[in-house]
């Protein structure tokens, strides 16, 4: 068992000091820097224990031939994938 | 760089004694190295850009000698652009084509911009400027001899974007069944071709140059090839090069209908509006695949950095974005 925090809450603990604490007195020059160091580690807490599945191989296959133009499922379960990954990128866009 | 040689050259090329009096690099794009160039020429102090390749160039990318052609064409077309002096190709001057163009005032940052225009609430004028620029740049059609690097145009510029997408899906190697569906929807809903035009490919906010509010100067010329005149109508627009205005969706700096009048009174004729949504899905799909290509290259250890590493997140937002669209393509209401 691995000692607790937890990956996730160091994590989110370490971007809050940095966003919090250590931005505000870095210089200009570093900021834009800083915030995306901010947003890798979102973007990492976010991803630990998410679910992480491949698509189906066939899958864009399938699409690109054009077998599955008239299914009428294909384009919810597109959604529900697409919907996993963008919780862990980027949830503000949903 | 050995300023000597480059000297050199430059008086060569302009004919009368250049002497550099200062360079440093400008901040460029990820493909490109800018560098400025304080100079005398004949005793007479001008300012210029060095434009060269950076180490890890884009395989897809044109090089700096096409790139001083087009500007050139562009110059000659009206478009807004740097002066463009002097082309040169021969890697012993500075280990790397490049060419020198006139610098230019203002500056060319995309969130910058966006969020003046919204604080106006929305700059009509500068996108009608925007889309004056492009219809100048659309002037240029082929065959066109100095444009000969081009290659051919493609019978259907619909088709062929579809093929290339496709191409480099395939050669990324990671499925991405969105971006399939959307690039099987264009297919389908593929509109009949039209006569081709100089698509300038990356034509957004924040690759034209502003200063006060105008355009001076429309950059980056390295992806233009022939095309239909909306897929650059479709990248500006599209909701994923707003900034984060996503209500102007005039590239997040001015109403859409701005934009395409502008476009209408300098082209004299009007863009369809079907078009322009359908390349707005096309130019979601070319994002995406640009996007984890970027991350790829951070991935293969060739470039680590954290902003192409962050850059590969954001093609499941431009995924989603494919999915709306698309299936409002397949709906009609595109």
């Amino acid at each position: 068992m691995q000692e607790k925090p937890d990956p996730r809450n160091l994590l989110e603990t370490a971007r809050a000091v940095l966003l919090e604490r250590l931005l505000p007195v870095l210089p200009e020059s570093a900021r834009l820097e800083a915030r995306m160091v901010a947003s890798a580690m979102a973007i990492a807490a976010r991803g630990i224990g998410a679910a992480d599945e491949a698509p189906e191989p066939e899958l864009g296959a399938a699409i690109r031939a054009g077998l599955l133009d008239d299914d009428p499922g294909l384009l919810v379960r597109l959604r529900e994938t697409a919907r996993v990954r963008l919780a862990v990128s980027n949830p503000r866009a949903l | 760089m050995d300023e000597g040689r480059l000297s050199a050259w430059l008086s060569d090329a302009a004919g009368a004694p250049v002497a550099i009096l200062s360079h440093h690099r400008l901040s460029g794009g990820a493909i490109q190295q800018n560098v400025f160039l304080g100079v005398t020429r004949g005793g007479v102090a001008e300012e210029w850009v060095l434009r060269t390749d950076n180490t890890a160039t884009l395989a897809v990318s044109l090089g700096r000698g096409a790139e001083f052609a087009l500007l050139r064409a562009a110059h000659a077309a009206g478009v807004t652009v740097p002066e463009p002096l002097f082309g040169c190709e021969d890697r012993g001057v500075i280990g790397a084509p490049f060419f020198v163009m006139r610098r230019v005032a203002g500056s060319a940052t995309g969130h910058a911009a966006a969020k003046r225009a919204a604080a106006m609430g929305g700059d009509a004028a500068l996108a009608g400027d925007h889309g004056r620029q492009l219809a100048r740049i659309h002037s240029i059609r082929p065959p066109r001899a100095d444009l000969a690097f081009l290659g051919a145009p493609p019978a259907d510029a619909t088709t062929a974007f579809i093929t290339r997408m496709r191409g480099r899906l395939d050669d990324a190697g990671t499925p991405r069944p969105p971006l399939e569906y959307g690039l099987r929807a264009m297919e389908l809903h593929a509109p009949p071709p039209l006569p081709p035009v100089l698509c300038h490919n990356d034509f957004r906010t924040g690759n034209t140059m502003q200063q006060e509010g105008h355009i001076t100067a429309v950059l980056d010329w390295e992806f233009a090839a022939w095309g239909d005149p909306h897929e650059d109508l479709g990248w500006f627009t599209a909701r994923c090069w707003r900034f984060g205005q996503y209500h102007l969706e005039a590239g997040g700096i001015g109403p859409l209908d701005a934009f395409l009048a502008g476009y209408a009174a300098e082209a004299g004729w009007q863009p369809d509006p079907a078009r322009v949504r359908f390349w707005q899905l096309g130019a979601t799909i070319r994002w995406a695949v640009i996007a984890a290509d970027q991350a790829a290259r951070h991935l293969s250890g060739r470039e680590t950095s954290l902003e192409l590493a962050l850059t590969g997140h954001m093609v499941p937002e431009l995924e989603w974005d494919v999915l709306d669209q698309a299936e409002a393509l397949h709906a009609g209401k595109a």
